[in-house]
């Protein structure tokens, strides 16, 4: 009975124990653990079946073959891990080593392995036992998070972009984080008002309040603001944040931070140039387009090109058919052949035309389109500027060409009628006296009886005056005659200067020019021509005239005596003044500054003037218009 | 009598010749002819009230004949003129015979022309002088009135009867009678239409 219930018991304890190395077998087979047990008195050693499992081996019974184990530890790993067990039985310290193994397949495996030495009484080591993991899958998560790490902290670096958390745990600054703030991460993460104190000012109020929105609602953000540096950058930081809830609690806060400097500073250029050019084109009305003429595709217009067709820039997708169709209907064939024949040619093009604005104005545009042959037919970029002003401007400066062309003509014929009026006057004067002392002459022989001796002298005057009438046409004749001796007699030269302001007085008027003299006081008589020094006052008076005949202006004609008894009469005008590069040029015969002078005035005056021993120059005038000058002999002087 | 004195025919024109040539053929006609060469000069050596005419270049050397001639209507000097010009325009010649002149000839001129302007004006200066010299006459008369006979005068030509002045005056019928026929005498009126005229020249106004 005890026997079958020893045998019971045993068969009990037997199958518990299968049992029970059974779970241990399932357990290191789920666990990848194996175990070994190395006898050290007889140097056996044995390895459960998973550790064989684990070096890919078949399990197998009895001690295994530790030259074989020997190779299949990886030959780096190889001395350490003999040498750790080594120490082991010579120390109190447990084996506890990674190494890697090589498959007979090749695969190489990591396993951590644990050892630890069992002693006698006296001490001596009789046994190891210790139990070997397989870690590889373990071991390759954690290379892969770490490299995970390396390239995140290195994109971050890249992006210049920093992240962070806030909650329960503690408050987390990424390493770039720290890099954009300036900020050294031996410090740790800075406390909010710390934070805040590096958020530029005029930002700082606005961002102290997003934080305590966040945390009062529990809400996110994305705001960009600049932070002052510990160095003293200014920096833009776009800050991006998001709550984090699980199971509906607030759990904290994380989120990034770029630093967007750059892009903000370039972004500020591009809307600064951008400005600039909007600018540009308002002020000059020219406007900017690129598009494609054929697909009718826009690509650019800018402001200013819409505003110029009166259109609002503000108002949404104006059709290249709708711009076309604002040509004015008298331009649109013209352009229409001109335009399409280019785009055809893929040639450029600078085309004028009319348009109708909506509010039915109508302006002159210039257009000048640029075809890149690079780029697809009918893709044009250009520039379009409205012209009206110029053109009207254009219109009136040839109006007033034409009118000035015909003033000129108007008054060159007024003056030629005011010089033959001033010359008939001189010729009639002596033809009326002659004709009236003939008359005179028979009336006195017509006497009962006659009177002889007044008939002889009105005879005899009429002769005289005939023979005065016949020496001003000789005289104004030699003038055009080289070398004919001028004919002197004493010659009033206010009387002549009185003369010839009455002469050109209504020119004077119609020009608004004011004709003053300044006469010496005494009456200083010239040996001259009269004539010819009347012709010398002519051509000088209307020089000045002309001079001024735009501005109007005083014409003074002064004369004095100078300290040799030279009689120097000056006549000044307040008129465009002298060519600065010829000042003695302008005395020679052709040279002319006028379009319809003949350049024979001033040369004729210098060789009048220079017959009767004179001289004539020019100067300019302090303020405007110029001088010019002749001296003449005086009466006392010619005595001399 | 002034008016008896004879006439001269005064010449402006600076140019000698034809100054020269003019006097003469006045003279040959037998007229008395005075030359100058500005009108200034005219102005220093012309006795006033000298009867005549006035021959005037209308371009001269200070003051043009157009000029002269204003001037001598301001200064009350009544003379007939007769403009001559070497270059005579229409709007000239109007504002000259505007301003009173006898006659514009343009040089050269034909001398019957001139001779008959001159006639013409010293005809007028006739009558002028004539005038002024009856004018001075009726003037002295009534001058010589007393003031009540001249109160008469005014209302026996404004058409009143006797009897109408003596109420308006406050006199008698016989007094009124006595002043009007003093009236008549002292002007040497012949009859009442007789001394209307006279009060006309007189430009005494019919005041009521």
């Amino acid at each position: 009975m005890a026997d079958e219930d020893l045998q019971k018991t045993l068969e009990e304890l037997s199958r518990d124990l299968q049992e029970s190395k059974a779970r241990l077998e399932e357990a290191q087979r789920i666990a990848h653990v194996g175990h070994y047990y190395w006898n050290l008195i007889e140097n056996r050693v044995i390895w459960s079946d998973e550790l064989y499992r684990i070096y890919g081996l078949s399990p197998q019974e009895g001690p295994i073959d530790m030259a074989m184990v020997r190779e299949m530890i990886h030959p780096e790993d190889r001395e350490f891990v003999f040498r750790t067990a080594e120490e082991a039985l010579h120390s109190e310290v447990r084996a506890d080593i990674e190494h890697r193994v090589v498959r007979t397949d090749g695969e190489v495996r990591t396993v951590h392995a644990l050892g630890t030495v069992k002693r006698d009484a006296s001490g001596r080591p009789y046994e190891m036992f210790g139990t070997v993991q397989d870690i590889t899958d373990r071991k390759r998560a954690e290379e892969t998070l770490q490299q995970t790490q390396v390239y995140l902290r290195e994109g971050q670096r890249l992006a210049h972009m920093g992240s962070w958390a806030f909650n329960d745990l503690g408050h987390y600054w990424s390493d770039e984080l720290y890099e954009i703030f300036g900020l050294d991460p031996e410090n740790g993460v800075p406390a909010i008002e710390q934070y805040l104190a590096f958020i530029h000012p005029e930002d700082r109020a606005s961002m102290a309040e997003t934080i305590q929105i966040m945390y009062q609602q529990h809400a996110g953000c994305d705001v960009t603001k600049r932070i002052v540096r510990p160095d003293g950058q200014l920096r833009y930081v776009r800050c991006v944040a998001i709550p984090v809830i699980e199971q509906g609690v607030f759990k904290g806060l994380r989120g990034s931070a770029i630093d967007v400097t750059e892009q903000e500073l370039l972004t500020q250029e591009l809307r600064r140039q951008q400005a600039y050019l909007a600018e540009a084109q308002s002020l000059t009305h020219v406007g900017s387009w690129a598009c494609n003429f054929l697909t009718g595709k826009i690509f650019h217009l800018s402001d200013e090109a819409l505003r110029l067709y009166g259109f609002d820039p503000d108002s949404p997708g104006i059709s290249f058919e709708r711009l076309y169709n604002a040509t004015h209907p008298e331009d649109e064939p013209a352009l229409r052949e001109q335009f399409f024949g280019a785009i055809n040619a893929r040639k450029d093009y600078d085309l004028e035309y009319r348009i109708y604005r909506p509010d039915g104005a109508i302006r002159c545009l210039r257009s000048l389109g640029h075809h890149d042959p690079a780029q697809e037919i009918g893709e044009y970029v250009g520039i379009t500027m409205d012209i009206t002003e110029r053109k009207r401007a254009e219109e009136e400066h040839e109006k007033l060409r034409q009118l000035e062309a015909d003033l000129a003509h108007i008054n060159r014929v007024n003056m030629m009628g005011e010089l033959a009026a001033a010359l008939a006057h001189e010729i009639k004067q002596p033809i009326a006296a002659s004709i009236t002392s003939a008359n005179t002459c028979l009336r006195w022989l017509a006497h009962d009886p006659p009177n002889l001796e007044r008939a002889r002298a009105a005879a005899t005057r009429s002769e005289r005056e005939g023979n005065r009438a016949a020496d001003v046409i000789n005289r104004l004749r030699s003038f055009y005659k080289k070398g004919s001796p001028p004919k002197r007699e004493m010659v009033d030269v206010k009387e002549i200067i009185q003369e010839m302001t009455a002469l050109f007085m209504t020119e004077a008027v119609r020009h608004s020019i004011k004709i003053h003299s300044e006469l010496h006081e005494d009456r200083p008589h010239v040996l001259a021509d009269r004539v010819q020094l009347q012709q010398v006052f002519m051509n000088l008076m209307l020089n000045a005239i002309e001079a001024m005949r735009e501005t109007g202006g005083k014409l003074t004609i002064s004369s004095r005596l100078s300290p040799d008894g030279q009689l120097i009469v000056s006549i000044s005008d307040m008129g465009v003044g002298l060519p600065a590069e010829s000042a003695e040029q302008i005395f020679e015969a052709f040279h002319t500054t006028k379009p319809q002078g003949t350049g024979m005035g001033l040369a004729i005056t210098r060789s009048i003037v220079e017959a009767h021993g004179g001289r004539v120059w020019a100067t300019a005038n302090p303020g405007a218009g110029a001088t010019f000058h002749f001296t003449l002999p005086t009466k006392a002087e010619a005595r001399a | 009598m002034k008016s008896a004195a004879v006439p001269t025919v005064f010449i402006i024109d600076d140019d000698r010749g034809m100054r020269q040539a003019i006097q003469d053929l006045v003279e040959s006609v037998g007229l008395r002819a005075e030359s100058f060469p500005t009108g200034e000069e005219f102005l220093r050596m012309r006795p006033a009230g000298r009867p005549g005419c006035l021959v005037l270049d209308v371009r001269l050397p200070q003051m043009s004949g157009l000029d002269f001639q204003h001037r001598l209507v301001e200064t009350g000097m009544q003379i007939p003129i007769i403009f001559i010009t070497a270059h005579g325009d229409i709007p000239m010649s109007v504002r000259a015979l505007k301003s009173g002149a006898v006659e514009f000839l343009t040089k050269p001129f034909r001398d019957q022309d001139l001779l008959d302007a001159i006639q013409q004006a010293l005809q007028r200066d006739r009558a002028a002088q004539e005038q002024q010299a009856e004018i001075h006459d009726l003037q002295e008369r009534y001058g010589e009135l007393t003031a009540r006979e001249q109160q008469v005068m005014a209302l026996v030509v404004s058409g009143m009867q006797n009897k109408q002045i003596a109420s308006e005056i406050g006199a008698s019928e016989a007094t009124v009678k006595i002043h009007r026929g003093n009236v008549m005498r002292k002007m040497q009126a012949g009859s009442v239409v007789d001394l209307v005229r006279m009060a006309d020249k007189l430009k005494l106004s019919l005041r009521k």
